[in-house]
């Protein structure tokens, strides 16, 4: 894989259930961005990036990661090269102790033992988690939760890196913390928020989606700044 | 009902992490997996092969989880305690025992006992002593590292696979219920019983929002390179002490077995 950029042509996605989730959603995030995905809860954001991971399949259109187009086949080279940081932390932790859970990526890549515990200790100090090895996942904090996630994912080493509501029910110094965070990360980022003060201080770019669609793809500030925007994607009030 | 199952979640969690069933009690000697899951699988083989009707040869492998819980540092009472909730499902296999086999095998004090009532003690015995060796195998190394020492012993990676599954959604399944019951009470206005409709939709409700719950904790698993193989964890070697062990314990399971050290005892008391 040359370059870690993503790319989306035309994807359509239908749920099982005949929900059109997303409609059409073209964009191409190129290597080293920080990008904000915005838009209300069910306007597709989630959808769309399960798509970057293979997790969902479009039903139609195209995703590229780099060179590699997602398909089956491709999902461990994807994979190894995405870290998606899901929403709610309590999905992502469930082996019996922390560092088991953050080794739980690094071991599925068939890493020597001693990559392994290197990656584990690097990713733990990243986060400032490194106190919470050898405790449950399930007796942490929210903020310790997210931090555990997060460190699970760097310690794929992603070259993608791909946020869910990052920064969601966290407390104002958590909250600091996953921004410092992420804007240390120097690879491709592209992050799902509601939070759009952190969209502001962290990414340069910003893509607006309302039901299934990016009606808004531009500078954050002058995204920010567009009331009319703002106002259909329900990001302003009427 | 709440605390009841908070409590039972905790107490499944704890499962999960070597030497977490001891209540806060370090675990003083924790063999290898393999050897610990071996041992149980013999003890359990043997003990479970002995006749009904031989209640003395029974009560002698009782020797097992009073020792062994007392090597690694577990309180037998508490394992005793823990072990009472297979108690039910046992006296249901043979509550009925003592009126279909009536024959006397002996007369105490001018009460008779029939082959009956031996067989009820006899399995209630087996099914606690079945419990405690198998809470001793958790309560040690964990039901994580039992899983991984299924996978080291050969057995198929989709086996091992799938008990820890399983298991970890039956800790999902609790905690769910746990959020919704919580959600009825808070608007139950101290209601403590549901009606029978509530109960379905209740159920209903659960089955829904459990598979979804199960789907995204399986999203969280395959997007960091799960391939439904369980990798393999850091994990101890065997050692001397661990062979030391396995032997010694499987001569006087043997010993119990094919001895009949209940008539010698009986005639030396």
């Amino acid at each position: 894989m040359s370059h870690h950029f993503i790319r989306f042509r035309d994807v359509h996605y239908t749920y099982p259930g005949g929900y059109e989730a997303l409609r059409g959603v073209s964009f191409l995030i190129t290597h080293g961005e920080k990008v904000a995905l915005l838009g209300l809860n069910g306007a597709g954001k989630s959808t769309l990036l399960l798509h970057t991971d293979g997790i969902l399949m479009a039903t139609s259109g195209e995703v590229n990661i780099g060179d590699v187009p997602v398909t089956r086949k491709t999902l461990p080279v994807v994979r190894s090269h995405v870290g998606l940081l899901f929403q709610n932390p309590d999905d992502q932790l469930f082996m019996p102790t922390v560092e088991d859970d953050v080794a739980f990526g690094p071991r599925n890549m068939n890493l020597p033992e001693e990559e392994v515990e290197r990656r584990v200790s690097t990713a733990l100090e990243a986060v400032g988690a490194t106190a919470l090895r050898r405790r449950r996942p399930f007796n942490l904090s929210g903020g310790q939760k997210r931090m555990v996630a997060i460190a699970g994912v760097l310690a794929m080493e992603p070259m993608i890196l791909v946020m869910d509501e990052p920064t969601s029910n966290l407390d104002p110094g958590a909250r600091r913390r996953v921004i410092e965070l992420v804007r240390g990360f120097d690879h491709t980022c592209l992050i799902a928020t509601h939070d759009l003060d952190m969209a502001a201080e962290l990414c340069p770019r910003s893509m607006v989606m309302a039901e299934g669609r990016i009606i808004a793809d531009g500078p954050t500030d002058e995204i920010l700044s567009d009331i009319e925007t703002l106002t259909a994607a329900g990001l302003w009030p009427r | 009902m709440s605390d009841r199952l908070q409590r039972a979640i905790l107490t499944l969690n704890r499962l999960e992490q070597p030497g977490g069933g001891t209540d806060g009690t370090d675990i003083i000697a924790a063999p290898d997996s393999r050897c610990l899951l071996v041992l149980t699988l013999i003890y359990l083989v043997l003990m479970l092969s002995v006749p009904l009707a031989d209640i003395e040869r029974v009560l002698l492998f009782s020797v097992y989880p009073i020792v062994e819980s007392a090597l690694v540092g577990i309180k037998y009472t508490r394992l005793l305690k823990r072990s009472l909730w297979v108690l039910p499902l046992v006296a249901l296999v043979g509550v009925f025992n003592p009126i279909l086999d009536t024959r006397t095998v002996f007369t105490v004090y001018g009460f008779t006992v029939t082959a009956g009532w031996v067989s009820l003690i006899s399995l209630i015995v087996r099914g606690l002593l079945a419990m405690q060796a198998v809470l001793i195998l958790i309560y040690v190394i964990g039901f994580y590292e039992v899983a991984v020492a299924i996978r080291r012993l050969g057995c198929p990676a989709v086996m091992s696979t799938q008990i820890l599954l399983v298991y970890r959604y039956l800790s999902v399944l609790l905690q769910q219920v746990l959020t919704m019951r919580r959600a009825v009470d808070a608007r139950g206005y101290g209601r403590r019983h549901m009606s029978l409709k509530l109960w379905g939709i209740f159920i209903g409700q659960l089955l829904i929002r459990s598979l979804e719950r199960a789907e995204n904790v399986s999203r969280a698993m395959h997007a960091r390179g799960f391939t439904d193989r369980l990798p393999l964890s850091r994990y101890r070697c065997w050692t001397t002490t661990d062979s030391v062990l396995l032997g010694s314990w499987t001569v006087v399971f043997i010993v119990i077995y094919l001895v009949p050290l209940g008539t010698y005892l009986s005639k030396v008391l």
